[in-house]
Parts: structure tokens; sequence; C-alpha cells
């Protein structure tokens, strides 16, 4: 692995007497979506203004790229795609028009912005809608032309910083679909801050997890989970049909087994090693029947949470 | 410079294409076109005065120069009152800023683009007038004449470009465009009629006219102004509260530039808004003894324009771009 694209060191933002930002150690590789999750008010946004140059660090520094982002701010802008949090554009100019407007804002000659804004629109499936003015557009329709605006300059890194707030499940269902296409057909790395842990799961390969300005976490998806998984050991999910006390007593007593829970319904069983077939064994020979049995795999939400508490 | 050149592009196409630009654009044009008429009228009574008198003379109404005084401030400030806060909160400057510009393009931009929508402005208005004044006098300016007009042109956008920054400073300073809407209309109010007003109540209480004036109406003398018996003593008073009023009304960039407006074009023009009667409203001058008798007006005006712009750029570069704050 090269150069890595972002690499900050103690990057620090201070508002007043606000930290918002506190000793940021990150560092993203080439090819990586990396979710940058927090709650609202953690620093997600402060970060992104800090990258691209349109915050100055109270102290730290940063390379994205390899540019500084002090001194080569408008560097890292020709390069880094970058949709803002509530991306706005001029609502009385054409889709069109205004990716026209950042083309040449982008130092595209007047032909390539407008071939270029005509192909983007396609590919975020706004071809139709090409000439309409930009206040009849949905919420969606404008995050779709702000991913477009981000993307005329051909940049070799995508930041999206909240990209799905506001949408309807379709919606964010289309722009999840469209970060995974560029990052796969172009190798497009992509760093998108969100709240929303569901969609960070589903789109990410890393994770960097924040609150009140400060990195708490960050690594590979995977790795996050599977860290989880030893520090808390493994774990079974079970239902099973009118289970009595003394088995439970029973599975309790398995070698490997450190802890049995009833919930409700369900029956949860933490392990040390997996001895998932004596419990099944002891189950059948109790004659009970087992509805449903599976490995517990750790959310990002149990991660997060977990995290949250430690913090 | 590239990226300036670009908002500049942008920016005069939007004010060109504006209704707002083209609603005063016809108000002005239509009285202006009435003042060159009633300018020619003026100057058909008074033959003497020369071509330039279109700009300044007056039978009813509006001259050229009171147009300007009385529109320009709301001209200049509404194409510049909502150039940043507007964007702020569409979220369209987040989105220009993430571009690969220098911040201060963006407000050089903006303030050249509607400098040059100002200019067309005003050279189509003053092209128009002495394009309806020459076939309605049957004769045209002499060649020292077209420099006071280009002076004048000079001056008159000028002037404009100050409302103009400082329109774009009550756009950098407040969040949104209805305080910035309504901090311009108070400055336009301000200038054109609070401040007269304010001056002759000011003056008339630093100089209280401590005698009841009074009126000769045949052989009896009674109380009342409508003749007042010039003493000297009157006459001193009221000299006096005219020059205070004079004084105050410097504050008002309009003044300032109704005074430099009338130098230039060789006239001494009577306020007014004062009420007091001057015998001789009209003097001639040469342009360059009338630029000597209002270089301090225009430096006023240029500095102010200057003050204003260099204010909003430093605000400008220092502000934090956060999305809705």
């Amino acid at each position: 692995m090269s150069q890595p694209v972002i690499e900050t060191k103690g990057l620090t933002k201070v508002y007043g007497d606000f930290t918002a930002l506190d000793n940021l150690n990150l560092t993203v590789n080439e090819g990586e979506i990396f979710g940058f999750l927090g709650p609202n008010g953690a620093g997600k946004t402060t970060t992104i203004l800090l990258l691209v140059g349109l915050s100055v660090p109270t102290s730290g520094a940063a390379t994205v790229l390899g540019y500084n982002i002090v001194r080569e701010s408008r560097e890292i802008r020709r390069n880094v795609g970058l949709l803002p949090d509530f991306a706005g554009f001029y609502e009385d100019l054409s889709a069109q028009k205004n990716l026209e407007y950042i083309g040449l804002l982008n130092d595209l000659s007047k032909t390539e912005s407008e071939k270029r804004a005509t192909e983007l629109l396609e590919t975020v499936g706004l071809g139709e809608w090409k000439n309409v003015n930009v206040e009849k557009f949905s919420r969606g329709m404008k995050q779709r032309l702000g991913i477009a605006q981000a993307l005329i300059k051909r940049p070799r890194l995508l930041i999206l910083d909240e990209p799905t707030i506001g949408l309807d499940p379709a919606g964010t269902k289309e722009i999840r679909e469209l970060i995974l296409k560029l990052n796969k057909e172009q190798g497009l790395t992509i760093f998108l801050s969100s709240h929303l842990l569901h969609e960070i799961q589903m789109t990410c390969t890393h994770v960097g997890i924040i609150n009140h300005g400060r990195l708490v976490v960050c690594d590979a998806l995977h790795n996050l989970t599977e860290l989880l998984t030893e520090s808390e050991g493994l774990s079974l999910e079970l239902k099973i049909h009118n289970p009595t006390q003394e088995l439970l007593k029973e599975i309790e007593g398995i070698v490997g087994v450190s802890r049995v829970l009833q919930k409700e319904d369900k029956v949860y069983v933490t392990m040390t090693s997996d001895v998932t077939l004596e419990i099944s064994k002891t189950i059948a020979r109790h004659g009970a029947y087992v509805l449903l049995m599976k490995p517990k795999e750790y959310s990002l939400e149990e991660i997060f949470m977990k995290y949250y508490e430690e913090a | 410079m590239a990226g300036s050149l670009t908002v500049f592009r942008k920016e005069l196409a939007d004010h060109l294409g504006s209704k707002r630009y083209l609603i005063l654009f016809t108000i002005i044009i239509l009285l202006s076109s009435l003042s060159a008429y009633q300018g020619s009228q003026y100057l058909k009574n008074n033959p003497n005065l020369g071509f330039l008198a279109i700009f300044s003379g007056q039978m009813f109404g509006f001259s050229f120069i009171q147009l300007m005084v009385f529109f320009g401030p709301i001209i200049g400030l509404s194409l510049g009152f909502d150039a940043i806060n507007k964007e702020r909160t569409s979220g369209s400057l987040s989105t220009l800023l993430s571009q690969p510009i220098f911040r201060d393009s963006v407000i050089n931009g903006k303030f050249l683009a509607g400098a040059a929508a100002l200019s067309i402005m005003t050279v189509s208005t003053i092209g128009i007038m002495i394009g309806m004044a020459i076939p309605l006098l049957g004769f045209g300016p002499t060649l020292d004449g077209i420099l006071n007009i280009i002076s004048l042109t000079l001056l008159t956008i000028m002037y404009l470009a100050f409302w103009l920054s400082l329109g774009l400073l009550f756009s950098v300073l407040t969040k949104k465009t209805s305080t910035s809407m309504l901090a311009s209309v108070a400055t336009w109010l301000t200038c054109v009629i609070v401040i007269s007003m304010l001056a002759t109540l000011i003056a008339n209480a630093v100089v209280p006219i401590t005698f009841t004036p009074t009126t000769t109406i045949g052989n009896a003398t009674v109380p009342g102004r409508q003749n007042p018996q010039q003493t000297s003593e009157y006459r001193a008073l009221m000299e006096q509260r005219f020059s205070i009023q004079n004084m105050i009304l410097k504050i008002s960039p309009t003044n300032l530039y109704s005074e430099a407006a009338s130098a230039i074009l060789g006239v001494i023009a009577s306020s007014s808004f004062i009420g007091i009667d001057r015998s001789t409203p009209f003097r001639s001058l040469t342009l360059s003894q009338g630029l000597a008798a209002s270089w301090a007006n225009i430096t006023i005006i240029a500095i102010g324009l200057l003050v204003c712009f260099i204010v909003s750029y430093i605000k400008f570069l220092r502000m934090e771009i956060r999305p809705g704050g």
C-alpha cells in the first residue's frame, strides 16, 4: 500500500471554548469505503471541513492525497469531490446549468463541462430532469445532484457528508448502490460520514467511530466484529419449545458454557469455546425441540453502543 | 483569478436576467426619460444654461441627479443585500466553496458583477437621456460637455457601487436575507428622508429664534412668518441654521453625491431640503473647477465604498462555513 489517501495527526479544532475535534488520528487507504460514524454534533462535519480546507485546524496536521490541508487546500479541492452537509444549489437554474457552473469552476472547458454534466446526470439517474430548475427537485434528487457535482472533476477521493440524511428507504438504497458502484467500477476511495449504523454496516469496509470530538475506535469492519466477539465470547441464540429449568441448568453445566440467560421465549448461551454440538445433544436428550439455533453476530449497533459506553 | 472570472460571468448573467434588475431598470429608464424631457423643457426656458442642464434641470418632479439621490441607494442595495447570505441559507455556498477556487474569488466576482450591472444601467440611462434630449433641443453637448457627462457617469457608477458594497456588507453580516433587506430599507429611508428631518430639527434646536417674526400687512405689523421682515438679525440666524443643516446632511452619501454631481455639471444646485431660497441657484463652473470643488465629496464616497467592501471581504474570508449557520 502506497501513501494513505487521508492521514491526520493530532487534528484538533476548537470553537471558542468548545472542542469540536480533539486530537484526531486517522488513516484512510486507497480503495476503501471509510465510514465515519458518530451521533449528531460529534465532530464529523468539522473533520470534513478541515480535510478540504474550508476550516483551519487549531492544532495538528493532516494530508489528503499527499497535500497539506492548510497550505495546499486548493489542490485538495481540485482532486477531492465533496458532497457537503445539506448541499445546496442555485434553485433558479436547471440541474444541467448548475453542474456546468461547477465544471467551469474546476477549470473544465465550456464544451467539456456541458458533456460531463450531461453524462453525470445520466449516471445519477437524473437524465430526464436535466433542464428542470432545481427548486422543483426533491431532497433525494438534490442529494443525487450533489454526488454528480462532486464527480464532475473526476476526483481521486469522494467525501460524502451524511449522503442519505432525510431520504426515504428507496432513496437511501439508490445512493448506497451508487456509492458501491463507484467504488467497485472506478476504484474510487470514498469517505462517508453518517449517524446511521445500519447504513455504514451495509456500505463500508472500514469504520471510524467518533464521539464528543474523539475517535473512539477505527478499524476494518470485520476486525471490529471479531474484536468484540473475542472480548465478549461466542454466543448462541436459541429458541426451545417448552424449555425446563433442569434443561437450562444442564446446559449451564456443560464445560465451555459460561452463562445462560433466558429472555422471554429465547435463550442466550455464552460460551468460552465452541460447544454448540454438546448443547444440541443435551437438548435432544431432554426430549425438547429446537425451534431456532443460530450463532449470534454482533451488529455494528452493539459495537457502537459498547464503545460509546466506554468513551 | 480564473475563479473570479467564472463567478463574475455567472453572477452578471444572473443579474441581467433577474426580475429584480429588470424592474429597477424599467423604473429608472422611465423616470430618466421623463427627467430628460423635463430637463429639455427647462433648457428651452433658460437657453443660456447649456446642454448639461438636462441632468440637473427640473420643472416638476425629478431631475436625473434627484432621481439618483432617491433611487440610487435602493438600486445598489438591492443588487447586493442577499449576495452572500442567500447562498449561505440555501447551501449553495458550501457547494461553491468546495470547488478549487479561493474564497475571495467568490466575493470579488460577486462585487464586480454587481458593479458591472450597475454600470450597464447607468451608461444606458445617460445614453438614453442624451438620445432623447438632442432631438428635443436640436443641439448636443459640446466637447467639454462630453467630458462632464463622462465624469458624471463615473461618479454615478461609483456612488451606486458604494450602495452595492454596503448591501454586500449587510449580506455578510446577517444570516437571514429578511434581516439584511430590512437593514437596507432602513438605510435607504434614513438617507433619503430621516436625515433631512433630523437636520432641520437639530438646527432649529441649536439655533432657536428667540423673537417672533413679524409680517407687515398694509401699515400694521402682525406676528407671523408669511413674509417675515428680513431683519439682519433674522437673516443671520437663518444662515446659521442653514449651515448646521448642511453639516449634518454631509453625513448622508446621497447628499455628498448630489453636491458632487451638481458641481461636475457646473451648477450649484439649490438643495431641495432646505427651506431658504437662495437667490442664485446656478453658477457656471468648468469641469476642473467642479472637480476641485467636489473632490472631498468624491473621496468620502470612495472611502465609504472601500471600507464597506474591505470589511465584507475580511468578514467573508473568516466566516465559518457551517451549514445553516
